[in-house]
């Protein structure tokens, strides 16, 4: 009868929950602590296997009610987080983390600090694997708040130092907050990862006392180290830096190519594409055309008026020179099934004249180029231009006319 | 941030959807009654009832089990009640006697002191090798694994994933009238375009355009592209697309219907080109289909992407490029461009350490939430909810513990515009859960701001919640409804409705039976503190949610709801009552007809009977008649010579008793039956002045016996087996019986025989008696389990076309 007794209290323990995640789904969460504090009864025969026993659960459940409780304070937060810190070694330091963030978004910034500090200096037995994972993320946390008050002091310093005030006290605490961001910060991001805050202010720290070379090769081991997950983020700060620091267009073409060829829809595509359209090498030119038509793929730049116009620019150029007309051909050739339908039907045509005359006007072109004048967008907005009396729409309806040639050989 | 609060009344959509067959239940498959308990104690997990599915088979399709042998015996068995000519009996016999029995035990089933009659089990043996069309190991193997997947298919089944249910919103955003898509019918296979006005409660206008289809509908998908909606619609073997123009009032069309050899587990709709869609089978293909240029495979692969797992089922989603597709099994996703499937590919998901997923954690459905964000795919799982972006794959964006009791098979995403929440809704089928969360994500082009959860998730009301907002009924029909609106959900949508400053979200759930079910959830703008409905109020002490009051209105919903079920669902099923013993089989109409003249015990039996009804009560003993004792029964006439057993008891007390029944076997039996004739015949005469003892007289048992011998049943031929006839014998020789209880007289087989009720059937009908006898019968089996009856047939045509 032990046997049915420990069902019976299993069962039991699965019903309080359920009333629980009831009570907390609708929003009673006076009705969840109450239940809450009979489902902490189970711990007392915690022999559970599974993925999550009830002392996570408590931890869990419990900072969720108090979050919302609208009695709830932070001392008693506070309080609570502690008994959670002592009940389950293994977890501790998540606790601790959880509960520095919980501090953060309250503001208390000196709290969050002093909490992650103590649990850097907790040690419980032998340090397994993820303890030291989790160690390293404190850490680094630490760090950014040291990053946080050396920015915060780096600021004073700044407006005083306009002032012609100086204070010794205040720059070697500064330095001191440095050292101690740069030493943790240094560490975690070299695990693999995704880390970017961490790389961000790492590299600001390093910049600001003339660590180029160092933050250079942070930013390099960030964004090419094969381990690391591939990150776009680790390539788009890699040129934002090689940018501030007036690198060679060269180098910065490289550090996009990449960007390119990993997320062919990110935003800098456009600042990507101007830059290989003003080189005087056909080959970047080329990949120019090659960017600009890859990034209008996406759905997400249906109606960017930026991109569009990119686009519109380099193919007249490309139309009005006669040369490298097979750029165009080539690109088009896997475009031609899906871009009308997906850029240029009569249902858009009609809706981007309605909502953005401009949009319709760079796409017009385009259509008028690629799919010929007789194409039912260009039709559309070229007709209605010319009825709204737009000087621009009338000079285009020409120019495609003039070039309709180019569709033919285009097309063939 | 501040959360948005939503409060929740509910109530139906329109008016129930008509009758529906409740859909397979665990104890249509699982043993049932002492078998099923002795299962249970020895834990040995679901026992199928694979010999009932085996019955149920050759009952219903005897042409396809015994069709060839039937026709080549069906001159050698004889099935009439008269007896065989001699010619015939070469080449013939004589099955009536087994059809009885056959007859018997079918109206004799959910009895408990059911067994098999040695008859049986000897043609059973005697015929198991040669008597079946298909030969019955092979068919037994067939039927095992069908209900291994019927068993499977209850534990998870995941061919609704996705839902059948869609609504496709106004073109105009200020209109009020969208649509709604959803299957209907008994078999679900009818597809419904219902007109629906927004307003304070929707409401259908006109009535809805209706396509009959050849499968029952699994899912109903729907996008808009090009400012026309797509409609696909997913059964097993066909997938199907309409085109429903924007403007209200247009019809829809069909456009295409493919065909699919292997069931096909997923139909999406392109959001970005027109009459496009992607279709998944359960073989592990993944097909591009245009309506335009046709299907183009883009992968095959039977086995799992990333890890191996036995689930044959697949999904496919758009991606933010018209050309990439998502693909995903049970262990993940994967993106795959169109245009060089084999080659460009890239994993977007996978169950495993990125994702820090639980061990068997798998993926359930993944949804494109293009229309929040073009990038990001939701995620789910039986655990978890993710978040995902195509950028940066691999590493979730949002990850959340949903805690629901069923995997969510429905989701649907409702986009917030700038600076505001995106809801994402979650839906079980089983359980019937439905959750709202919200999430922020990163605004296109705007800050960069991480993904993440606003307010705390919330529970919608759900379909069998309706039960406690209608009107109190008589139990059978609050049983009858509460089962009905239990039915497992099948479908989750929900429309956006702003009218003037004020939005509401609808939100819209079928039900397997097809009834559509709909609440809002109106929008307030949230105050720090959020003010939360019933926290102001004292702590109740009794765990009961507090409940939204449904409007006037709605309520009025409800009760006309309530009004119309009974009409559209007429035919109730028959099985819904309590388990009863047939005796239409027990007895013919003959049988049955009371004696001219009624004895007095029957007189009296039967105002027993009367009054025992009257009452309501039950019959525990027969009493025996108060007034007149039975008469004694009168000393047989001592026929000439020494009876048969005094003869025998001589014979073997002096030693030579095989020498005896040597004799006895040896006596002709033409000879026999003649002085038994003779002896009837004097019988008959003297029966003028018996009472109701004479029944007693041995000369009916001979009777019997001599109509065993020309039932051609073999003679014994060892002195080992005729132990009946001491039995049968000892009335006649010792002393005379003393009175038997009158229970007994009335049940005993010379009482029965004066009716006229043949030997066979005197048996049955003790057990039959001796039922009631005993007391209080057990109690019948749950009414739940009686609708298991209706499923069967629905199995089984399965069974019989796979």
């Amino acid at each position: 009868s032990s046997r049915e007794h420990k069902l019976n209290f299993k069962k039991s323990k699965e019903v309080c929950l359920n009333y629980i995640q009831d009570a907390m789904l609708q929003k009673q969460w006076k009705r969840a602590a109450e239940f809450l504090t009979f489902y902490i009864e189970s711990l007392e025969k915690d022999f559970s296997t599974e993925y999550m026993g009830p002392s996570e659960m408590i931890w869990r459940i419990g900072t969720e009610i108090l979050c919302h409780h609208s009695h709830s304070s932070m001392k008693e937060f506070n309080s609570f987080i502690e008994q959670m810190k002592t009940l389950g070694v293994k977890r501790y330091l998540k606790v601790c983390l959880e509960h520095a963030f919980h501090l953060l978004c309250n503001g208390l910034v000196d709290e969050a600090y002093q909490n992650l500090s103590l649990a850097e200096s907790w040690r419980f037995g032998e340090q397994t694997v993820i303890q030291d994972k989790e160690m390293k993320l404190i850490q680094a946390y630490r760090g950014l708040l040291d990053y946080y008050s050396w920015s915060k002091q780096k600021n004073v310093l700044l407006e005083h130092g306009h002032d012609g005030f100086e204070d010794l006290s205040v720059e070697q605490e500064m330095h001191s907050c440095f050292r101690k961001a740069a030493v943790n910060l240094k560490e975690i991001i070299k695990i693999p990862g995704v880390w970017d805050l961490f790389v961000k202010c790492y590299v600001d720290l390093l910049e600001f006392y003339g660590d180029h070379n160092e933050a250079r090769q942070v930013l390099n081991e960030y964004a090419y180290n094969s381990k690391f997950p591939a990150n776009p983020n680790a390539h788009v700060y890699l040129y934002q830096f090689l940018k501030r620091h007036g690198e060679s267009k060269k180098s910065l073409i490289s550090a996009l190519k990449i960007l390119h060829d990993i997320v062919p829809s990110h935003e800098l595509m456009i600042d990507f594409n101007t830059m290989l359209q003003k080189s005087k090498k056909r080959k970047k030119r080329r990949l120019g055309l090659e960017v600009i038509f890859a990034a209008l793929d996406y759905a997400g730049w249906k109606e960017n008026v930026k991109a569009w116009n990119c686009l519109a620019r380099q193919v007249k150029q490309i139309v009005i020179s006669e040369k490298h007309l097979d750029w165009i051909k080539q690109e088009w050739n896997s475009r031609k099934d899906w871009w009308p339908a997906f850029h240029f039907s009569r249902y858009l045509a009609k809706r981007n004249w309605q909502e953005n005359e401009s949009l319709s006007y760079e796409k017009a072109l385009v259509a008028g180029i690629l799919l010929g004048k007789d194409c039912k967008y260009f039709k559309y907005i070229s007709h209605q231009g010319c009825k709204a009396q737009v000087k621009r729409f009338r000079i285009l309806k020409k120019f495609v006319n003039k070039h309709n040639p180019v569709y033919l050989r285009i097309s063939s | 941030w501040l959360p948005s609060t939503w409060a929740v009344p509910a109530g139906p959509c329109s008016v129930p959807a008509g009758s529906w067959v409740p859909s397979l239940a665990p104890q249509d498959i699982l043993y049932r009654g002492i078998l099923r308990r002795k299962l249970r104690a020895g834990k040995s997990g679901a026992a199928l009832d694979f010999t009932r599915q085996l019955g149920h088979f050759f009952v219903d399709h005897p042409e396809d089990a015994f069709g060839s042998l039937g026709q080549l015996l069906h001159k050698n068995f004889y099935l009439g009640n008269s007896k065989l000519r001699r010619q015939a009996r070469d080449s013939t016999i004589r099955m009536t006697a087994l059809m009885e029995e056959i007859d018997r035990l079918e109206a004799r089933r959910g009895c408990p002191r059911q067994y098999l009659t040695s008859r049986l089990r000897w043609f059973s043996h005697l015929c198991r090798d040669w008597l079946f069309e298909v030969p019955l190991g092979l068919l037994a193997d067939c039927v095992h694994e069908e209900l291994l997947l019927q068993w499977a298919s209850l534990l998870f089944d995941d061919s609704p994933t996705g839902g059948a249910l869609a609504w496709l919103p106004p073109e105009d955003v200020g209109a009020r009238t969208g649509r709604l898509v959803y299957p209907g019918g008994q078999a679900m296979n009818h597809l419904y375009f219902q007109d629906v006005v927004l307003e304070e409660l929707p409401r259908a206008r006109g009535s809805p355009a209706q396509f009959e289809l050849n499968g029952r509908i699994r899912q109903v998908a729907a996008a808009r592209a090009d400012g026309e909606d797509f409609v696909g619609i997913r059964s097993d073997y066909h997938c199907g697309v309409w085109r429903v123009p924007g403007r209200t009032g247009a019809a829809p069309t069909p456009l295409q219907v493919i065909r699919t050899s292997v069931p096909a587990s997923c139909l999406t709709v392109s959001p970005h080109l027109p009459g496009e869609l992607a279709v998944c089978t359960q073989s592990g293909t993944v097909y591009l289909w245009s309506v335009e240029t046709g299907l183009q495979r883009l992968r095959h692969d039977p086995q799992t992407m990333f890890f191996r797992d036995h689930s044959p089922w697949r999904w496919s989603d758009f991606t933010a490029h018209p050309r990439v597709l998502s693909c995903a099994d049970r262990t993940g996703l994967q993106c795959l461009d169109a245009r060089a499937p084999e080659r460009c590919h890239f994993d977007l998901f996978k169950v495993g350490e990125e994702a820090s997923c639980q061990q068997g954690e798998r993926v359930v459905l993944p949804m494109y939430l293009g229309k929040a964000h073009p990038s990001q795919h939701l995620v789910t799982t039986q655990f978890s909810v993710y978040v995902l972006d195509e950028r940066l794959p691999l590493v979730p964006v949002l990850k959340w513990a949903h805690m629901m009791k069923a995997p969510p098979l429905f989701a649907h995403l409702t986009p917030g515009g700038p600076g505001r929440s995106h809801k994402v809704l979650l839906g079980a089928s089983r359980t019937q859960e439905l959750l709202l969360l919200q999430y922020r994500g990163e605004r296109q082009g705007g800050s960069q701001s991480a993904c993440q959860l606003v307010g705390p998730p919330q529970k919608l009301h759900n379909i069998a919640g309706c039960l406690q907002h209608l009107p109190t009924q008589l139990p059978h029909r609050h049983r009858l409804l509460q089962q009905r609106l239990g039915a497992p959900a099948a479908g989750l949508a929900a429309a956006l409705h702003e009218d003037g400053p004020r939005e509401s979200l609808l939100v819209f759930q079928l039900s397997e039976a097809g009834d559509v079910f709909c609440q809002r959830l109106t929008h307030e703008a949230a105050q720090p503190p959020p003010p939360t409905v019933g926290d102001e109020a004292e702590p109740r002490a009794s765990p009961q949610p507090t409940l939204a009051v449904p409007s006037p209105a709605a309520a009025l919903r409800y009760r006309r709801w309530l009004k119309a079920l009974p009409k559209v669902c007429r035919e109730r099923p028959r099985h819904a009552w309590p388990p009863t013993l047939s005796q239409k089989r027990l007895f013919t109409r003959k049988e049955l007809e009371p004696p001219a003249v009624p004895s007095t015990l029957h007189r009296q039996a039967r105002q027993r009977l009367r009054q025992a009804m009257r009452e309501g009560g039950c019959i525990q003993h027969w009493d025996p008649p108060a007034s007149q004792p039975p008469a004694l029964p009168q000393p047989p006439e001592s026929p000439g010579g020494p009876d048969p057993l005094s003869a025998r008891l001589t014979a073997s007390w002096s030693g030579d008793w095989g020498q005896w029944w040597e004799e006895r076997m040896s006596f002709n039996v033409a000879q026999r039956q003649r002085a038994l004739r003779e002896r009837r015949r004097r019988q008959k005469r003297a029966r003028g002045r018996r009472s109701l003892s004479a029944s007693f007289t041995s000369s009916l048992t001979y009777q019997s016996e001599l109509s065993e011998l020309s039932d051609a049943a073999p003679p014994p031929l060892s002195p080992g087996p005729p132990s009946v006839l001491p039995r049968e014998g000892s009335p006649l020789g010792g002393s005379p019986p003393a009175s038997p209880l009158p229970d007994e007289a009335l049940l005993s087989s010379q009482s029965l025989r004066c009716r006229g009720i043949p030997k066979e059937r005197r048996k049955t009908l003790r057990d039959y008696l001796a039922v009631w006898a005993e007391g209080p019968p057990e109690s019948p089996e749950p009414p739940g389990s009686q609708a298991s009856q209706l499923c069967i047939p629905s199995s089984q045509s399965q069974l019989s076309s796979a």
